[in-house]
């Protein structure tokens, strides 16, 4: 049995009676995030479920401030309280940007991209759900391959691959980059303590499923969560200096993409032959992906 | 609460949106349609013990490190542990869910770790209680596993009990039917000495009726115990069997084990498929003879334990399958010469499930041996009953807590089932026991738990890593010509080792995976567990989903 | 470059510069910003000053005006002074985040110099950038020249932080913002002492964690727009006690508005912005004509001095409103503006509008002669809006 160390022991940050849906995968990479990072945490949170799940007003859920901004600013904003912070000579503090996919990977990639290359000294998490989740499951561009959402509906399944946030993140050469899941907390709260020490950038893209958008059963999070990572389709990696990676969990016996596809609504649609072109794709970037761990400097 | 925050005016508002609370007045579970509940199930080792041992519960404390609570909880259904940790067939392992992630978990050498703790750490501790506390005495006829079982639980309870043995030494089938490699004197006497430390009376060189009838007992005693056993060897029905140099296996074990002469031959075969037959070759081999076994099945439905037909094997004894006697061979004085015998093959099955076997005609071919023994199975001496006990086909009738039915008079082991195994006559005694203490003292029945028993399926087996087994360290084959112990037992680092593999299938052991997979945070740390915060649960019921090993339920809402 | 050589002389310097110097002396924390022309030497100077050491400020040099002022929102709700520049297209970017430093109710500066709206690309002055900014709920300060470019930048800072909200400082292009001037700037004590650091009132405070700025429903909204309302309210108030604070101690006022020549005008012009400087001699040279012609400037836009702005106008039989701006479809908006405040008053005087100078085209004293010419030969107006100097 494996055994829980940081996750079982680490304060709780974060309130009960949020106004996430039932087995929300962004509700727990925030209670695991702020689990790694502590009290002296400022959260920003832009448009996304977040800005539902935290409670309207005059309720709060963390026990951390949040300041809630529009749907493209979450890095800026970061970076504007950490410098107001910085100034005002508290540097212990930590500011956290906690933004979903398409405020990563679609609006908001330009202040993100902004604040990697100056390289300012915040925390980026992107919990990614893989679609326009708050606003009734629309696509983003973090949709994977044939996905189906209610913008690309039966019939014409998103006909893209999803982009690759990691790897242009990583282009910014910023000090630490990582994937976690919300399926494997320890790797998640090890990456985030690490990312509180490092000072810059640290970005952090956290794999937090949505039941309800991906059509699936509640209970089925973790389970989904840890399929994509035993599949490949989501590896547990992380990159220092934008060049250095390092692939921190190999699968047991790496399972067919099946497995992962096979339990979700938003992927009933597929075909055999379909399947099969999501595995060959898998399968390359895992290969890649070796491959760079594995490169020499 | 929040209809309040609906009659703020202007000036009790915050210069802007600035939150005033905690979302700790949102009760979310009012969302809920699923209700997780804590429910711990029955693990299939449990199930399958006869003895119905709390395998779970002791592993668990055994990884902890408290082997004396292991001890202790074993006791609760098992007063033997070092003896059952050595003899048990253990149909826990068979049941064991990780038999089909990777080996089950090895529970017998666990049980007897804590048995042989139990014996040098805890038992030293106890008190020597002299007498009896109640009035009631009780007299137990055979002091096999059933009977001391029955006692111990018993004098545990204050009652004075009497232990009759018609041998030199207690213990029964223990003493006479198990060799001393397999379960050494050493540890059937500490077991024993428990008893005795309890106040229990042996009277040994006393047989029933002859030297006892059934109403002296019943005049000195108030309540009485039959734990005869089955110890009549069932007939080859071959010619000759009656010749010079053919044995019995039940009594070639009892005079080899109590370390008695024996005069057998250079070549030795044993005929049958048992524990008894294993055992009588692997004392013969100790003899330093030639020794070979004869099974008209093949290894398959060889019903000796896997554990000893491999050690068997291991010292050379040779088996030959398939095999079946005809005729034993005799000399003009009558004295064994060999066996005729002919080859099998298996037909369709028997009632007992296992092919049955069908000679091969004319395949016939004899044997040389100077010794046979015959070990196909035994009866009990039903001769020996009084008759006014009322009985079946095969021994002893008994209602289920093991009554008679004559008053105040109860029977268990071998001598009610015909022959079985240790575990269930300790089974057996100990639910006699129980009935005693309903009828006395007013104690109740232990009940059957209707739960669940958990399979293999409903576990969540992405927390475990495939480990293998912890093999049990036996001594070398070149020390194995003595009766000395073969297994070695489990080390302290062994047995941590072992015990970290078990699923604790339906048991919840705050593993924390419910607690760290909450979206809610609606699971509650406790001392000694863990509760659901109903009133913000929203039964996604992740918890029950990484639960490793199924001890929460989804119940829909209001069904319970 | 040293403090006590630029401040507490008298320099020749540009209007953006005179922003920057404002900026130095309101001892701004953070600044962040994006470059765009006209704006840009305000942030060429404010960064020399930051990598000089003279302004203890954090420069976040950011990849565009929408984060510039979200930027600045960040910095202010952590409890500190922010301050950006912008102009035009940058100001339309940032949009969205002025309603956020509003709705956060934040304190923060923006100049912004006066430039028109592209396409065609224009870097020439006009209103349309900041007037298209009205309803955002920031407080507008318009400027007719470099040194009230400077008084006002410092001044803003101090209506902001006592009304929690955010103020813009608008100059236009190049007129005022490459235009030299000799300036007054003043001393760091003696600013320190008119303007003390900043004592945020609600700010992101670890040890009472709050929840800033979540979804509000229609239970709650209104009442907390309300609370924005009051402040512009409130804000009238202390704009002008600002102002009267800070004549006392610089000797220079500007008044919330400024009437010149209205006491007995038979005719008063309304301009805002540099169009006031050339309309000013206009009016000199016709009061030495001896025509009964009277000028109102409007410094503060919003929230709207309306009683006072109807106090002034009412002296007059007519009204020209100089609009260098266009609500397309409609009318100058100065014009709407002031039209609407005589809406529900006991006399209605005519009120002509005058659009004029857009995209930087020179507005020149021709022009407004021919204006009053214009206005005192006609009775009432016969159009919504009068398009001045276009070939049509």
């Amino acid at each position: 049995m494996r055994r829980w160390q940081e996750a079982s022991r680490t304060e709780e940050l974060m309130n009960s009676g949020h106004f996430a849906c039932p087995g929300c995968g962004g509700a727990l990479a925030m209670r695991l995030v702020l689990k790694a990072l502590g009290k002296k945490t400022i959260v920003v949170i832009p448009a996304c479920c977040w800005s539902i799940i935290d409670g309207p007003f005059p309720l709060h859920c963390l026990r951390v401030p949040v300041y809630h901004t529009a749907f493209e600013t979450a890095a800026i904003m970061a970076s504007g309280i950490k410098a107001g912070m910085d100034i005002q000579g508290k540097e212990d503090i930590k500011v956290l940007a906690f933004a979903g996919d398409g405020g990563t990977a679609d609006i908001g990639i330009q202040a993100l991209s902004g604040a990697c290359e100056r390289n300012d000294d915040i925390i980026y998490a992107c919990y990614d759900n893989e679609a326009y989740m708050n606003t009734g499951i629309q696509r983003s561009s973090a949709t994977p391959l044939l996905a189906w959402t209610t913008t690309t509906p039966e019939g014409t399944p998103k006909g893209e691959p999803k982009k690759n946030m990691v790897e242009i993140v990583a282009a910014h050469r910023i000090p630490y980059t990582a994937t976690a899941s919300v399926g494997f907390p320890e790797d998640l709260i090890t990456k985030f303590k690490k990312a509180k020490e490092i000072k810059g950038l640290k970005y952090i893209h956290i794999y937090a499923p949505c039941p309800t958008g991906w059509r699936m059963a509640p209970d089925l999070l973790i389970k989904v969560s840890q399929l994509a990572t035993e599949t490949c389709i989501f590896p547990l990696y992380e990159i220092e200096d934008g060049i250095r990676y390092r692939i921190n969990y190999f699968p047991k016996e790496k399972l067919p993409v099946r497995e992962y596809i096979k339990i979700q609504g938003r992927f009933s649609h597929l075909t055999e032959k379909e399947i099969g072109l999501i595995q060959k794709k898998v399968d390359f970037e895992w290969d890649l992906l070796n491959k760079k761990a594995k490169a020499q400097f | 609460m929040l209809r309040n925050f609906k009659e703020m005016r202007i000036e009790d508002y915050p210069v802007c949106a600035i939150s005033l609370d905690t979302t700790l007045l949102n009760k979310t579970g009012t969302w809920r349609i699923f209700r997780p509940v804590y429910e711990n199930k029955i693990p299939p080792c449990r199930d399958a013990c006869p003895a119905g041992e709390d395998i779970q519960k002791y592993i668990y404390l055994s990884q902890k490190g408290n082997y004396e609570e292991g001890y202790q909880t074993i006791l609760k259904n098992n007063p033997f542990p070092s003896i059952t940790g050595r003899v048990c067939f253990h149909p826990c392992e068979d049941a064991c869910n990780r038999r089909e992630y990777d080996e089950p978990i090895a529970i017998h050498h666990i049980e007897r770790f804590l048995g042989d703790y139990g014996l040098e750490k805890v038992e030293k501790k106890n008190p020597t209680r002299r007498k009896a506390e109640t009035e009631k005495k009780v007299a137990v006829i055979g002091s096999g596993p059933a009977g001391l079982s029955f006692a111990y639980y018993l004098a545990q309870e204050g009652f004075g009990v009497t232990i009759l043995e018609k041998e030199s030494l207690p213990g029964g089938l223990l003493r006479t039917g198990i060799p001393a490699y397999r379960l050494p004197k050493e540890v059937l006497d500490k077991e024993i000495r428990k008893l005795e430390k309890l106040g229990v009376k042996f009277i040994t060189n006393t047989t029933f009726p002859k030297n006892l009838s059934l109403s002296d007992l019943k005049t000195k005693y108030h309540i009485l115990f039959f734990g005869t056993g089955a110890q009549k060897e069932r007939k080859l029905e071959v010619p000759n069997e009656d010749a010079d140099g053919v044995l019995e296996g039940i009594s070639f074990l009892k005079i080899a084990n109590l370390g008695k002469r024996i005069k057998i031959g250079k070549k030795v075969l044993v005929i049958g498929g048992g524990n008894t037959a294993v055992d009588c070759a692997r004392v013969v081999k100790r003899l330093g003879k030639d020794v070979t076994i004869l099974y008209r099945r093949t290894k398959e439905e060889m019903p000796a334990s896997p554990e000893e037909i491999e050690g068997a094997e291991e010292e050379g004894i040779k088996i030959f399958y398939l095999v079946a006697p005809v005729k034993v061979l005799i000399s003009r004085q009558r004295k064994v010469k060999g066996l005729e015998c002919i080859r099998m093959k298996l037909g369709t099955p028997d009632s007992s499930g296992r092919r049955r076997p069908i000679p091969i005609k004319g395949s016939n071919f004899t044997l040389p041996a100077d010794t046979i023994i015959k070990a196909i199975g035994e009866s009990v001496e039903l001769e020996i009953l009084p008759k006014e006990i009322e009985r079946t086909n095969w021994g002893i009738k008994t209602d289920s807590t093991g009554m008679t039915n004559l008053k105040n008079i109860l029977a268990g082991g071998d001598c009610v089932t015909g022959p079985q195994t240790v575990v269930k006559a300790i089974a057996s005694g100990r639910r006699a026991a129980e009935r005693v203490l309903w009828e006395m003292k007013n104690k109740e029945l232990p009940k059957e738990e209707k739960k669940e028993i958990v399979s293999f399926a409903r576990l969540n087996t992405f927390y475990f890593e495939k480990r293998p087994r912890v093999k049990m360290s036996k001594i070398p084959l070149r020390e194995r010509k003595t009766f000395k112990e073969i297994n070695l037992g489990y080390n302290e680092e062994e047995l941590l080792i072992e015990t970290e593999r078990c699923f604790s299938c339906g048991i919840c052991n705050q593993c924390d995976n419910c607690y760290i997979f909450c979206p809610d945070l609606a699971v509650k740390k406790k001392e000694d567990g863990y509760k659901f915060d109903y009133d913000y649960c929203k039964g996604c019921g992740v918890c029950a989903q990484e639960c490793p090993r199924y001890a929460i339920t989804m119940y829909p809402e209001g069904e319970l | 470059m040293k403090l006590n050589e630029i401040t507490g002389v008298k320099k020749v310097v540009t209007g953006n510069h005179a922003v920057s110097y404002g900026v130095l002396l309101a001892r701004a924390q953070v600044i962040a910003a994006y470059p765009i022309t006209p704006q840009t030497q305000i942030v060429e100077l404010l960064s020399e000053f930051c990598a000089t050491g003279l302004l203890k400020a954090k420069f976040i040099k950011v990849e565009s005006e929408h984060s510039a002022m979200a930027a600045c929102v960040g910095a202010s709700i952590s409890g500190v002074r922010a301050f950006t520049a912008t102009s035009a297209q940058g100001l339309a970017l940032m949009h969205e985040m002025l309603h956020w430093a509003v709705g956060a109710r934040l304190p923060i500066v923006v100049a912004n110099v006066n430039r028109a709206m592209g396409p065609g690309w224009s870097v020439w002055t006009d209103q349309n950038d900041s007037l298209s900014q009205r309803d955002v709920g920031m407080i507008q300060l318009y400027c007719e020249s470099n040194q009230e470019v400077l008084d006002t930048t410092i001044q803003s800072f101090k209506i902001a932080e006592k009304v929690l909200l955010p103020v813009m400082v608008i100059l236009d292009a190049f007129v005022l913002s490459h235009t030299s001037e000799p300036v007054d700037i003043p001393t760091l004590e003696e600013v320190d002492a008119f303007l003390p650091p900043y004592q945020p009132r609600h700010y992101l405070d670890i040890n009472n964690p709050q929840a800033f700025g979540g979804l509000t429903s229609p239970d709650h909204y209104y009442e907390i727009r309300m609370k924005i309302e009051i402040a512009h309210q409130e804000a009238l108030k202390v704009a002008k006690k600002v102002d009267e604070e800070f004549k006392e101690r610089f000797g220079r006022g500007y008044g919330l508005i400024e009437p010149y020549y209205c006491d007995d005008a038979k005719v008063i012009l309304v301009t805002s912005g540099t169009i006031t400087g050339t309309a000013r001699e206009v009016i000199d040279e016709e009061r030495r004509k001896g025509r009964k012609v009277g000028l109102l400037k409007i410094r503060l836009f919003r929230p709207t001095p309306k009683d006072e702005i109807k106090e002034v106008l009412l002296r007059a039989d007519k009204i020209a409103v100089i609009d260098r701006n266009i609500s397309f479809g409609h009318s100058g908006i100065f014009a709407q503006e002031i039209k609407s405040i005589f809406y529900n008053a006991y006399r209605k005087p005519p009120i002509f509008d005058f659009i004029i100078g857009l995209g930087g085209r020179d507005v020149r004293s021709e022009d407004i002669k021919e204006i009053i010419d214009y206005v005192f030969k006609k009775d009432y107006p016969t159009e919504d809006a009068i398009f001045k100097g276009v070939r049509l």
